[in-house]
């Protein structure tokens, strides 16, 4: 049949006219709905919900704990970045489940011809991962807030370091959704992320375990943790430029799916060549393993700390902190002062010196040397927990040795009163000379931790330390007092001190693991 | 009739064969349906329609938008619901959700607005009981109505239905009618279908297609009048009938140019539609 064309229509039915942002009112109201639904996903739940807890946890229920009342701000900034990983995982996995979903169940013949564009759909998975990168901001400002609000607290966190954790989630979302325009299966995103573990792995195996300080930067979160606290200025860490790279990337990966989806146009074209040439500005500017000025100021820091440090005087004992920890004197003071008194105020010059091992860089747990001058006591940049009486043990081994270098020697009966000196004052003295001993015991020979050498004890030695802390603390304070001279002499024997102190002899002479 | 829809010289061709052969038609408010054998073109006029894929040659506007330009055809967009053939669901929505994220996809951006409208169209296609169940739990039946309140989301002027009855038991394929024409009144309604009684009970308008070509277009009552002294009632099959089957009384049906004196019967549409298209035509209906 011959088909008419008709006139054009006299009368046609016309809507109202639509506003011109409806587009993004629609885009921001589709990352409303992708977001509660990637919300629903099981492993967005789940692993959301651990990392609250677990940050709960940190925040309240592992108060008091060793290093918390006493944080160091700008390790605690880092300490914020490793436990987002979670979320960020999730996140890249749903995102990308939920980009596929319309492919995956046929919808996408009849979505592809409403008013929202496929684009704008990509753009609004994008966003809808927003809200989960806003949320681990929160519980990474939370948790730095709470770290820098303690009285204990030293140091300067960095703005960098603490955008990493929110950044990686969106990074991973983004990733997420790119995957999903590159390869349409659901299997690419977990055999993504499985690939990236093996390699990882096989970089950390080839390069045993230290990998290229460049390569090592490229991986989104690098914590580098587990060391003694620096000076900030010490760190080293690029960590303005790891957060442009981050950045960068993210922008680069978002652009790169909105030209995978088909938006190729000039400013998506040209904000994605900016965020490439700025991830390749922060790859370079991260790339650089230390500078020369960094490593004289790390050896300067290790080795001569004295030209770093600011030094108070308090009741004649000298105190040499880096700036950072100037704040803290007076915790270490008040150590300084009940084993002096205990001990009955001898007249050795103190000068307590803080120190730190910089030259391995600020993962390395690498030992404080001693020193070698007299008075002179160590003390290391953590606080609290079982650091105050390892610190003890530090000022009652020179108050009795005369030098750290001379206590690191300590293999005889002084150990007994470097021991009484630095428990006896503490508010658990049992307890905390459980702690400070390596095997966690009061019984039998062991080591006991200081803040450079560990002092070694026989089980006499432990056993007499125990009867003296359980005696009433003036009798034996009395008894040290008197017989200092006698008990601070390396030749005096372990007999001898027990009736100086008024406990049970030893049967044996000794029985101690000396290590020098 | 108020023109709401006016097609021109629509081709489309997949590889060597014209989907679409020169179509032309015009479409005014109420029900029009489609009529047409398998490999019609029927899907492929309402895909295009639907903007789904551009025709080779030929424009059409709907409610005055032509889809030339990008600007026209996100206006068309805009006024459009569309059901196709074998519409996906998402399992995992329910059926509130579902509704909701089309209605998000159509620029619905005020949320109490839209979940007001969102509850309005299920319920009139009577789900509002189950619009908290998962699309999965649901019967096809019902996913077939979800699709439904999916398209009519938004009160589009022009609401293209590609075959949304296939697959349905009678009571609801009637319950889908009643659904239809209600949609139909103040709207343009395209409805796709094998079904002559549908269009016969629903239509006002009905386009017959075969070959990609346009084969009759007016009211069902002129199809059916096509078939007006050319349906007849004999004992055994008429072999110059074009097409002749048993009936329930043991009589046979035939269709065609009946021989002299023979038992005249009342036509239907379906008559109509049969002699509408050609011989190869019919048997691909049959």
């Amino acid at each position: 049949m011959s088909t008419t064309v008709k006139p054009p229509p006299d009368e046609v039915t016309r809507p109202p006219a639509p506003t011109r942002d409806r587009p993004w009112a629609a885009v921001l109201a589709l990352a409303r709905f992708e977001a509660r639904e990637l919300l629903l996903h099981v492993p967005v739940f789940v692993f959301l919900a651990l990392y609250l807890a677990y940050s709960v946890y940190r925040l309240v229920v592992a108060e008091g704990d060793d290093r918390t009342d006493y944080p160091v701000l700008h390790d605690v900034d880092r300490g914020t970045q490793a436990a987002p990983q979670l979320v960020a995982l999730a996140v890249l996995l749903c995102v990308n489940v939920a980009v596929l979903r319309s492919r995956r169940h046929g919808t996408e013949r009849h979505f592809g011809v409403l008013p929202v564009r496929p684009w704008r759909r990509l753009l609004a998975h994008v966003l809808s991962v927003v809200p989960f990168a806003v949320l681990v901001a929160l519980v990474v400002a939370a948790e730095f807030v709470w770290a820098a609000a303690k009285p204990g607290a030293v140091g300067r966190g960095s703005l960098a370091e603490l955008a990493v954790g929110p950044l990686i989630v969106l990074l991973a979302g983004v990733f997420g959704v790119l995957l999903a325009c590159l390869i349409r299966s659901a299997f690419a995103a977990p055999m993504f992320v499985v690939g990236l573990y093996v390699l990882f792995a096989m970089v950390a195996a080839a390069s045993d375990g230290s990998a290229p300080h460049w390569l090592t930067w490229l991986s989104p979160v690098v914590p580098e943790s587990g060391g003694h606290p620096l000076p900030s200025d010490l760190l080293g860490r690029p960590a303005a430029w790891h957060a442009l790279y981050l950045a960068g990337l993210t922008v680069t990966l978002l652009g790169a799916a909105l030209l995978v989806s088909g938006r190729r146009t000039r400013p998506v074209a040209v904000v994605t060549a900016v965020a490439l040439a700025a991830t390749a500005v922060g790859i370079a500017g991260q790339s650089p393993d230390g500078s020369p000025r960094l490593t004289r100021a790390r050896t300067v820091a290790s080795v001569t700390p004295e030209q770093q440090q600011t030094c108070t005087v308090r009741a004649g004992v000298t105190y040499c902190a880096f700036p950072e920890w100037s704040g803290r004197t007076a915790d270490w003071a008040a150590v300084v002062d009940r084993v002096r008194h205990l001990a009955g105020d001898p007249k050795v010059q103190l000068t307590v010196r803080q120190r730190v091992e910089a030259r391995y860089g600020i993962a390395s747990q690498a030992a404080i040397a001693p020193l070698t001058g007299p008075g002179q006591v160590s003390v290391g940049t953590w606080w609290g927990g079982n650091r105050v009486p390892e610190f003890a043990v530090g000022v009652a081994s020179v108050l009795v040795a005369g030098s750290e270098e001379e206590a690191s020697g300590i293999c005889d009966a002084r150990a007994v009163t470097v021991l009484w000196l630095a428990l006896a004052a503490q508010p658990d003295p049992a307890g905390a000379f459980a702690r400070i001993r390596l095997d966690d015991s009061t019984v039998g020979p062991g080591l006991v931790l200081a803040p450079t050498e560990p002092v070694a004890v026989s089980a006499e030695e432990t056993r007499m330390v125990r009867e003296l802390l359980d005696r009433p603390r003036e009798d034996v304070t009395a008894a040290v007092r008197a017989g200092w001279a006698e008990l601070t002499s390396p030749k005096t024997s372990l007999t001898r001190v027990a009736r100086l102190l008024g406990v049970r002899e030893p049967k044996e002479e000794d029985d101690r693991a000396c290590t020098s | 009739m108020t023109v709401t829809v006016s097609a021109t010289g629509l081709t489309l061709r997949y590889g060597g064969t014209r989907a679409l052969d020169d179509v032309s038609l015009t479409l005014g408010t109420g029900v029009t349906g489609l009529l047409g054998p398998n490999g019609a073109g029927k899907t492929t006029l309402l895909r295009v329609l639907a903007t789904a894929v551009p025709a080779d040659r030929g424009s059409f506007t709907v409610l005055g938008h032509d889809p030339g330009s990008a600007a026209g055809r996100q206006e068309l967009r805009r006024r459009l619901g569309y059901l196709p053939q074998n519409p996906g669901f998402h399992p995992d929505f329910s059926a509130f959700e579902f509704v909701d994220y089309v209605a998000i996809l159509k620029e619905m951006t005020d949320r109490g607005a839209r979940h007001r409208e969102v509850r309005r169209v299920l319920e009139a296609v009577d789900l509002s009981d189950v619009r908290g169940r998962r699309m999965k739990r649901l019967s096809g039946g019902m996913r077939q109505r979800v699709a439904l309140a999916a398209a009519l989301v938004g009160d589009p002027g022009f609401l293209v239905l590609d075959e949304p009855t296939v697959g349905l038991d009678p009571e609801q394929r009637v319950r889908f009618r009643e659904l239809i024409a209600q949609a139909g009144e103040g709207r343009t309604v395209l409805l796709s279908t094998h079904q002559t009684e549908d269009v016969a009970m629903l239509c006002q308008r009905v386009v017959v297609l075969a070959g990609g070509r346009v084969r009759f277009e007016g009211t069902p009552a002129e199809l059916t009048a096509r078939a007006a002294g050319r349906v007849w009632s004999s004992a055994e099959r008429d072999p110059g009938a074009r097409a002749g089957w048993r009936t329930g009384t043991g009589m046979f049906r035939n269709v065609g140019d009946p021989p002299e004196g023979a038992d005249l019967l009342e036509p239907t549409l379906e008559d109509g539609y049969l002699l509408t298209l050609g011989d190869g035509e019919r048997e691909a209906v049959a």
